[in-house]
């Protein structure tokens, strides 16, 4: 909220149009909160008084939906799964890819060219032309069916876009200050962790949080990789619960959207600012 | 230590230490992006099952191009590709609202983008337990008079609820991209435009819109790569690309190819397909919108 002095009219939307806008963005919003509204309630009634009324809200909310669903449909383990898989591979991709931008944004790399474009080339494959021939790779290497497997390709996949956006938020350091810190005689380990991640920060914040939303997400790998039911991860237990599709489940569905989203949108809620931050870096000086 | 001497031999170093800072990310994109790319079209020339890989040739694309069902699964997402304009035009407006400062844009924002942060399969799911036959549409139809209807037995219904939840979880995101693009105006151009006496859909369609082409252009770009590319959630969850193939998409039936790897060569085949076709609709878009050109 800086300088907003040009407020009433940055458009020149006329005062009598801003109430009625307002309505129609209100009602915008209502078609996001109330299904999710909806899911929230729904994961909170038995099925008995959900059978009675669907929009009827939890007045007597009950948790026998995420107890039967972590008890009896193992997705307590798989949630467990889902958490330790990104525990790990998030902060190896995050080490990995400000390690390389550093490189990137504060020395001459030979070929630094070549790399970047290799590196923003790489982020429009599609991933469907990388399905099958890492999965045959990772099948040569006993790969397939082992946690770290899929712990390598969580890593790897986020790695362009991660290296790519600590590069452009590293390079706004000024050289002035990692000079004078040379100068000083810090070497370069003591550089990274007293300069650059310090004043990295904000954007490392920002990059981890859209990355762990990216990882905690993802469907395609986990379900490839970890095919065995008693190694899957959160989102295909959803699927599979969600496939079994019967209507009579609408309750326990709901438990279980409740478990796979609440953590993202917990993330948002929290961290909003770093997130609206995070996701323009790079659009407004990409030249 | 004494004073630094920037000889020859610590130039050396520095361009090793460099080297060694990139080399990990470097390998890595490398051996997970730029060799399976090559490897996959060595794998669409054979037959294979990942284990043995017999020479083929052409065969798998001759198959491919021969194939009805290729023609009707790329018609199936040309009708996904709908679901572009409609999150645009939604994101424009909303992003333009927005940047009138209407009161509580912060909120809005925020709401619009919820959806984008739910993984695909919550998204399908909530949507396939929304237009269930006892969910609760029917039920709102149900009490306005109308027939429960089977939405998920008629191809076109299918293919509707999906561009519904494309829209639904796609704009915010957009709008918070558009948004950010506006912000980059600077106000004089409205002005000027307002002492012009250009009326609000006039500056809208002709300053606002060609100040933003660049960010409007990278929009289109990452919406299509985006049905292109990552629809298969959705339609996993919620129609599992039927009734019969009409619902499946391209990207959707690589991904079913690749889990029956009798034939992973035709897989790889289509899935080269669908790269090509995306990268000349990028290729094609950039050039529309000038988004490399000042």
């Amino acid at each position: 909220m800086r300088k907003e002095k040009t407020y009433v009219s940055r458009v020149g939307l006329s005062k009598r149009a801003r109430l009625p806008v307002f309505v129609i963005l209100l009602a915008l919003s209502a078609t996001i909160v109330l299904p999710l509204f909806w899911v929230i309630s729904t994961s909170l009634r038995s099925r008995i008084d959900f059978t009675k009324n669907q929009f009827g809200l939890p007045l007597n909310p009950t948790w026998e939906n995420f107890q039967s669903l972590i008890v009896g449909l193992d997705v307590g383990s798989a949630l467990i799964r889902t958490l330790i898989i990104v525990a790990i591979a998030l902060p190896i991709q995050i080490l990995l890819a400000s390690l390389a931008a550093y490189g990137m944004a504060k020395y001459l790399i030979p070929g630094y060219k070549v790399i970047n474009a290799t590196l923003v080339s790489v982020m429009l494959i599609p991933v469907q032309v990388l399905l099958i021939p890492i999965y045959i790779m990772l099948a040569k290497l006993s790969l397939i069916g082992h946690y770290p497997g899929l712990v390598l390709v969580y890593v790897v996949m986020g790695l362009p876009f991660a290296t790519f956006f600590l590069t452009l938020s590293f390079r706004d350091i000024p050289n002035e200050i990692l000079e004078s810190a040379r100068l000083d005689g810090a070497g370069f380990l003591k550089t990274y962790t007293q300069m650059i991640i310090p004043m990295g920060i904000s954007n490392l914040a920002a990059l981890t949080i859209l990355q762990f939303i990216g990882m905690w997400n993802e469907f395609l790998w986990a379900k490839l990789i970890l095919q065995s039911n008693n190694m899957m991860l959160l989102t295909p237990t959803l699927a599979l619960i969600g496939g079994r599709n019967q209507h009579q489940q609408e309750t326990l569905l709901a438990a279980g959207l409740v478990i796979t989203g609440s953590l993202p949108i917990l993330v948002l809620i929290l961290f909003s600012k770093y997130i609206m931050g995070g996701l323009t870096v790079g659009m407004g000086r990409s030249r | 230590m004494t004073k630094p001497t920037p000889n020859k031999s610590w130039r050396v170093r520095e361009k090793r230490l460099a080297l060694l800072l990139v080399m990990p990310v470097l390998i890595l994109v490398m051996g997970f992006f730029v060799f399976p790319i090559g490897y996959s079209f060595f794998i669409s020339f054979t037959h294979s099952d990942g284990t043995y890989f017999k020479w083929r040739g052409f065969e798998n694309y001759l198959r491919v191009f021969r194939d009805p069902t290729f023609y009707q699964v790329l018609g199936v997402t040309l009708k996904f590709l709908m679901a572009v304009p409609l999150v645009i035009l939604i994101s424009i407006i909303c992003s333009v609202l927005l940047y009138e400062r209407i009161a509580g844009w912060k909120f809005f924002r925020i709401i619009f983008f919820l959806p984008n942060i739910l993984s695909g399969i919550v998204i399908g799911t909530i949507f396939k337990t929304l237009f269930g036959y006892y969910g609760p549409v029917n039920q709102v139809l149900q009490s306005a008079g109308m027939e429960p209807q089977l939405f998920f037995i008629s191809a076109n219904k299918s293919i509707w609820i999906i561009i519904a939840a494309l829209v639904w979880s796609g704009f915010g995101y957009q709008t918070v991209l558009l948004l950010s693009g506006l912000n980059s105006i600077s106000t004089e151009v409205f002005e000027a435009a307002v002492l012009d006496g250009a009326g609000w859909w006039k500056r809208l369609w002709f300053v606002t819109v060609p100040n933003i082409r660049r960010v409007l252009g990278f929009v289109f770009i990452i919406n299509v790569l985006y049905t292109f590319t990552s629809l298969y959630g959705f339609i996993y969850v919620l129609t599992g690309g039927g009734p019969g193939l009409d619902t499946t998409s391209l990207d959707y039936l690589v991904f079913q190819k690749a889990f029956s790897p009798s034939d992973l060569g035709g897989g790889a085949a289509i899935s080269i397909v669908l790269f090509a076709i995306v990268g000349l609709l990028t290729v094609l878009q950039n050039k529309v919108f000038k988004i490399t050109e000042d």
